[in-house]
């Protein structure tokens, strides 16, 4: 079990207001300014996504980062690494487009930006102390936090509960 | 002692055993045994070696994803040509001999070539597998400006956008109705139709290959089996592929059109493991036993050896025999499991636009997903996977799996 810090969510805190969205986006646009990024093209997009389920409950999902990564496994063409941080992360420059990716994962996280035939999905924010979006939610739902220091029954059945490991 | 590991074969299902085994085994002697002049690459990149956007080091296996584990030690320009899985050891074609505390065959496949058409040995005739296949295509495409690729599966709509970014004139001959046939229906396949034939792709259905026509140079065209020759200087051939088991034939291990392998990746011989293309596994959709051709799947089932070739018993859940993405002509898809719906007795839900196709399959109590195919947009395939793979119950999720709205939060 690694000791990096990862992205929790708690759903019971969303409310839905879309803010990490936002942030994500402006985050991994050209100008990284909300003002700007939006007249940017292509349109920056966020690479976290807010589900809504029965009941108003909201669910905040994005990239796991799995320990067993079936993305990281079916890359085809080398693009997929582990990175020092323990993130799983997309290389563009060697990504095809090829979609293996979005085939197999199974929390539905990969994006695809067909202009360019590149996948994309959350780099956990590379360049910043605390990823965009753990940042910007106004009510905690996502935190940044090493397994320990999170509640390992919450991590359970926000994280991990897709997860058997393929082919075994 | 130090446990003497051998791996026969250094691509997908291999490279993916050595790299698992050094992970848990840090000691054993690991030897990749590989009979092509190039280390281990990506082979479903070859295409980009034919266009000339990729060089070989480029799309090498080390360094990336899993394959990060150090002292492997691969021996390219080496074919094994015989075992003796009771003395354990292997003859290579130079009569060299390597004794092995456990082997593992990962041989792979090689492209099918039909006896009933004549002159598919002639020069200019290829298939694309190895980078060196693409290597000489690539030589002899200088002197060619019209290609005639027999079959219309998707190794042959790769090879032939590839030779079309070479502004060379392409010409497919499908035998069956429609291009894809392995993949999809006849009548789902309009949307890629449509792109493959504005993107320049002539594409003739329902005729076959007679025999190849040749003169000084090697191929100057296909003769068809409707009469009609086509005038080319070079052919592709992708009907499908075939195991490569030679070099096991006479053994003690069981070979069934592949390699014979259990659910724990082993042969029928102690010791033996096989993987990847070249083994016979079980299709959990089916039930039934099944060889597969994709790189995903060789992967997953050379890390399922390798973990039992270090001594960690570990149960292979088999693979969906259909499990394909990719985009062809700028249109995304992915089929997965049953997906030929014509006239069996399945739930089937199509959806269609001007822009996508979407058909849902279950089974025929409607209990189940067995099948997904999405052409245009593939939103959340990997959802679709996960139900129809671990036969999750859908009562809950049925109709967002129809209309499309599944996500995450309905699995919570
Ligand atoms: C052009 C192309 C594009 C593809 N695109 C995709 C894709 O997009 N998605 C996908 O899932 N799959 C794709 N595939 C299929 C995929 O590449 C194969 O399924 C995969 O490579 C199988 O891996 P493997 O390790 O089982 O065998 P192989 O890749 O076939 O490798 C077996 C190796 O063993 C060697 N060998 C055989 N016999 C001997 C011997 N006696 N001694 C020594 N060495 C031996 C062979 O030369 C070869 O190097 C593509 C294939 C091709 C050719």
């Amino acid at each position: 079990m690694s000791n990096y810090k990862e992205i929790f969510v708690k759903t019971d805190k969303c409310t839905g207001c879309l803010t990490c969205k936002i942030a994500c986006a402006v985050e991994h646009s050209e100008t990284k300014s909300l003002f700007s990024a939006i007249r940017e093209s292509p349109r920056p997009v966020s690479r976290v996504y807010v589900e809504w389920l029965p009941g108003n409950a909201k669910v905040p999902v994005l990239c796991r980062h799995c320990e067993e990564a079936p993305c990281l496994n079916a890359c085809i063409s080398g693009a997929i690494s582990r990175s020092d941080t323990n993130a799983v992360i997309t290389d563009a420059g060697k990504c095809i487009g090829c979609w293996t990716c979005v085939m197999v994962c199974p929390y539905g996280v990969i994006g695809r930006d067909q202009t360019l035939a590149k996948a994309f999905r959350c780099d956990r924010c590379p360049d910043r102390e605390i990823p965009a979006c753990v940042g910007a939610c106004p009510t905690q739902a996502l935190v940044y936090e090493t397994v320990d220091g999170f509640s390992k029954t919450k991590r359970k059945t926000v994280s991990r509960e897709l997860l058997t490991r393929e082919g075994a | 002692m130090e446990t003497r590991y051998l791996i026969v074969g250094g691509s997908a299902a291999g490279m993916a055993a050595a790299h698992t085994i050094r992970k848990k085994d840090k000691t054993g002697a690991i030897t990749v045994l590989s009979d092509e002049d190039t280390l281990p690459y990506f082979r479903p990149m070859v295409p980009y070696i034919l266009t000339g956007k990729k060089q070989v080091p480029d799309i090498a296996l080390s360094g990336t994803g899993i394959f990060v584990q150090p002292r492997i030690d691969v021996r390219t320009g080496t074919i094994v040509t015989s075992v003796d899985p009771v003395a354990k050891i292997l003859t290579t074609a130079s009569g060299k001999t390597w004794s092995y505390d456990k082997v593992l065959f990962a041989t792979g496949s090689r492209p099918y070539l039909p006896e009933t058409v004549k002159g598919l040995d002639s020069p200019g005739v290829f298939s694309l597998k190895t980078v060196a296949d693409a290597a000489a295509m690539a030589q002899r495409s200088r002197n060619t400006d019209h290609v005639v690729l027999l079959g219309g599966g998707i190794l042959n709509l790769k090879a032939a956008f590839a030779l079309l970014e070479k502004k060379i004139k392409v010409t497919l001959v499908v035998h069956s109705p429609e291009v894809l046939s392995q993949l999809m229906d006849p009548e789902d396949a309009f949307l890629i139709r449509k792109a493959l034939d504005r993107a320049g792709l002539k594409i003739m259905t329902g005729c076959s290959a007679d025999h190849v026509v040749t003169d000084a140079d090697g191929v100057c065209a296909v003769a068809l089996d409707n009469g009609t020759q086509i005038p080319c200087r070079m052919v592709c051939v992708g009907k499908g592929v075939i195991p490569n088991t030679e070099c096991v034939r006479g053994s003690a291990i069981t070979v069934d059109k592949g390699i014979l392998a259990d659910p724990f990746t082993a042969c029928s011989v102690k010791d033996t493991f096989a993987a990847g293309d070249v083994a016979v596994t079980h299709d959990p959709a089916t039930g039934e036993k099944t060889v597969t051709a994709l790189w995903t799947n060789a992967v997953d089932m050379g890390i399922c050896a390798g973990l039992n070739m270090a001594g960690i018993p570990t149960r292979y859940t088999g693979t969906l025999g259909i499990m394909n993405a990719t985009q062809v002509a700028k249109e995304p898809f992915v089929a997965m499991g049953r997906v030929h719906t014509k006239g069996r007795d399945l739930e089937t839900h199509i959806d269609k636009t001007d822009t996508t196709y979407r058909k849902i399959v279950f089974n025929k109590e409607g209990t189940r997903l067995v099948g997904a195919l999405f052409i245009g947009d593939i939103t959340h395939a990997g959802m679709y996977r996960y139900v129809i793979r671990e036969k999750k119950p859908i009562d809950r999720i049925k109709s967002h799996l129809i209309r499309h709205t599944l996500h995450y939060g309905h699995f919570m």
